[in-house]
């Protein structure tokens, strides 16, 4: 019993160390990639593959957080007459929080997904060991791209998700709810800054790293089989929504505390 | 099996090592020596060492699951050994980076077992990869060139466009020898490639075989089942049994090779130990348990 919690503890310190120095060679390998010509129409293909499709679903997930949010605050609200100030509670909602954080497990699932099961199945049947045998890196040639074309596009889908909850809510709330546009937009103004969305957009960046190296070192270190395929993903997404949450919290801290030593802090309402 | 094992070490002495001692060096292209592998306490291969000869064709072969997969993979450190080493051209390769063993993985062809191919490129495509990795300033027209002249060698000119989930078992393999040996390697390593092909396609990829050696002077590691081809492409055969090898030696004398498991390998027969699991297992199954396991 204690032997074998004790096994599972060192294979996970082990499997902890392989995934640190695979997320190693996976970054340093994909910055000296930005620099070779070679690897931009890699990239772009990725970047059709993986981020075009996604759009949809985005703007989907982005517009139902929106009015779903206004719905739900908008009772707490007017019963304190505070209805008009729902703009600002749903849009510092939307583009700080769940915009960037719903669209990236969004992404964990669909992009994530797809990822693993794609580098898997390229394990299982030994084609990245023929990429090896090829004398090619398949870091530089599988792991680069998809990483580099989901740190570029997590940010971008993450302001389409924002776009969408920012028309949704207030859609809801002016032909549903029957606020004020013009309060509503100005109270938005007033609270919303560029700072907000920019922690938003900035989050995106390492949501998406971390769903691109979670996934592919789940597809490279698949298991034989269809079954073990089916597990990668799986493993994969667990993985990439539990780090999407654990960095979510430690880049709330980290922004947090920039803030403060720059500006005092703001009252929504 | 201990017994077995006393054999071996028997055998192994008397087989014939390389000519000449001094500059056997100077022959040895690859050389594995002292290699065990263990994939977590399953032993693998079990203190292999071997030589290859340069510009020879040495053929392993051995019952399925021996390891022969496994031993091809370290000659070009796809996997790396649990202990010993591997040398390539005289200079150690096991313990140098993935980046260091790219340079010289180029100077490989390799055949998976499998093929392998990448299956979202056409098989043009996958002829090219090796190419457009390795030579960046070769013109479109040129790699198309090789592409073809690669195919017609292996009897597939005119399927550039096909992709490999489109081609049968046999063609897809012929596809990935064409790849293996796009950028004209020095050493190919041929993974069982005479499995899953009709007698003449087996013939043609034998000849190919030859004539790559005859030509260029290639130095060839064949894995195979398939003693006919053995017997006719390998200078010198390799016969690797539970990790070990048993017999080494050219053409005729493993055909009057003492070892009984390697006269049952050649000539294709069970061994008296397995046929009596064989029987016993099918006496119970049809009396006791068969009709049991059904019911439930
Ligand atoms: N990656 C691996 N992990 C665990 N076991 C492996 C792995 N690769 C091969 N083996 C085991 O090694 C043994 C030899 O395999 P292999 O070399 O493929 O046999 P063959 O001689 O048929 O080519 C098999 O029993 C197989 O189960
Ligand atoms: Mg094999």
């Amino acid at each position: 019993m204690i032997a074998s919690l004790g096994a599972k503890a060192v294979q996970d310190v082990v499997d902890a160390g392989r995934f640190g120095r695979f997320t190693w060679r996976a970054a340093t390998t994909s910055l000296r990639c930005c620099l070779v010509r070679g690897t931009f129409p890699l990239v772009w293909n990725q970047v059709n593959v993986i981020g075009v499709r996604s759009v949809p679903v985005i703007m989907i997930t982005g517009a139902f957080v929106g009015m779903t949010l206004a719905v739900q605050a908008y009772d707490q609200l007017a019963g304190m007459g505070l209805e008009e100030h729902l703009g600002v509670l749903i849009n510092i909602a939307v583009v700080k929080e769940l915009g960037p954080v719903l669209a990236a497990v969004m992404l964990a699932g669909r992009v994530g997904g797809a990822l693993t099961a794609e580098l898997g199945t390229m394990n299982v049947t030994e084609q990245i060991d023929a990429v090896r045998s090829m004398g090619t890196d398949p870091i530089r040639y599988l792991v680069a791209p998809r990483l580099l074309a989901c740190l570029l596009l997590t940010p971008i889908l993450i302001m389409y998700a924002d776009v969408m909850g920012v028309i949704g809510g207030a859609l809801v709330s002016f032909l549903q709810l029957g606020i004020n546009s013009r309060a509503y937009w100005n109270f938005s103004a007033a609270g919303v800054e560029l700072w907000d969305v920019a922690i938003g957009v900035v989050k995106g960046f390492f949501f998406g790293g971390a769903i691109a190296t979670i996934s592919c070192y789940k597809g490279f270190n698949c298991k034989e089989g269809a079954h073990g395929v089916g597990q990668a993903c799986t493993d994969a997404f667990v993985a990439s929504f539990i780090s999407i949450l654990a960095l979510d919290f430690a880049l709330a801290v980290v922004f947090k505390s920039i803030y403060l030593t720059f500006w005092p802090i703001k009252s929504l309402v | 099996m201990t017994a077995d094992f006393g054999v071996c070490g028997l055998e192994r002495q008397n087989d014939q090592k390389e000519p000449a001692g001094e500059n056997g060096a100077a022959n040895t292209q690859i050389e594995v020596r002292n290699l065990t592998k263990k994939f977590g306490r399953k032993l693998v291969l079990d203190n292999v060492s071997v030589s290859i000869d340069r510009g020879k064709t040495t053929v392993i072969i051995g019952p399925s699951g021996c390891g022969k997969t496994v031993l091809m993979k370290h000659f070009i450190v796809l996997q790396r050994p649990t202990a010993g080493e591997v040398y390539f051209d005289g200079q150690r390769i096991d313990h140098l980076s993935e980046r260091e063993l790219n340079r010289v993985r180029t100077r490989f062809g390799y055949l998976f077992q499998e093929g392998a191919l990448f299956d979202s490129m056409s098989v043009a495509e996958n002829i090219m990869f090796p190419i457009k990795q390795h030579f960046k300033g070769v013109t479109w027209r040129q790699v198309e060139d090789v592409v073809k002249a690669k195919l017609a060698m292996v009897g597939l000119d005119g399927f550039q466009n096909y992709y490999p989930a489109n081609l049968s078992g046999g063609q897809r393999k012929r596809v990935a020898l064409a790849r293996a040996i796009a950028l004209n390697p020095e050493v190919i390593l041929y993974d069982e490639p005479t499995t899953g092909l009709d007698p003449i396609r087996s013939d043609i990829i034998n000849e190919l075989v030859l004539k790559l050696e005859r030509d260029l002077g290639v130095t060839s590691v064949v894995v195979t089942h398939d003693m006919r081809s053995a017997y006719k492409v390998g200078d010198r055969i390799i016969m690797l049994h539970n990790g070990r090898i048993i017999a080494d030696g050219d053409a005729d004398h493993i055909r009057d090779h003492p070892h009984p498991t390697v006269q049952q390998f050649i000539n294709g027969q069970v061994s008296e130990d397995d046929l009596a699991v064989l029987r016993m297992s099918g006496a119970v199954a049809t009396s006791q348990f068969l009709p049991r396991d059904f019911q439930q």
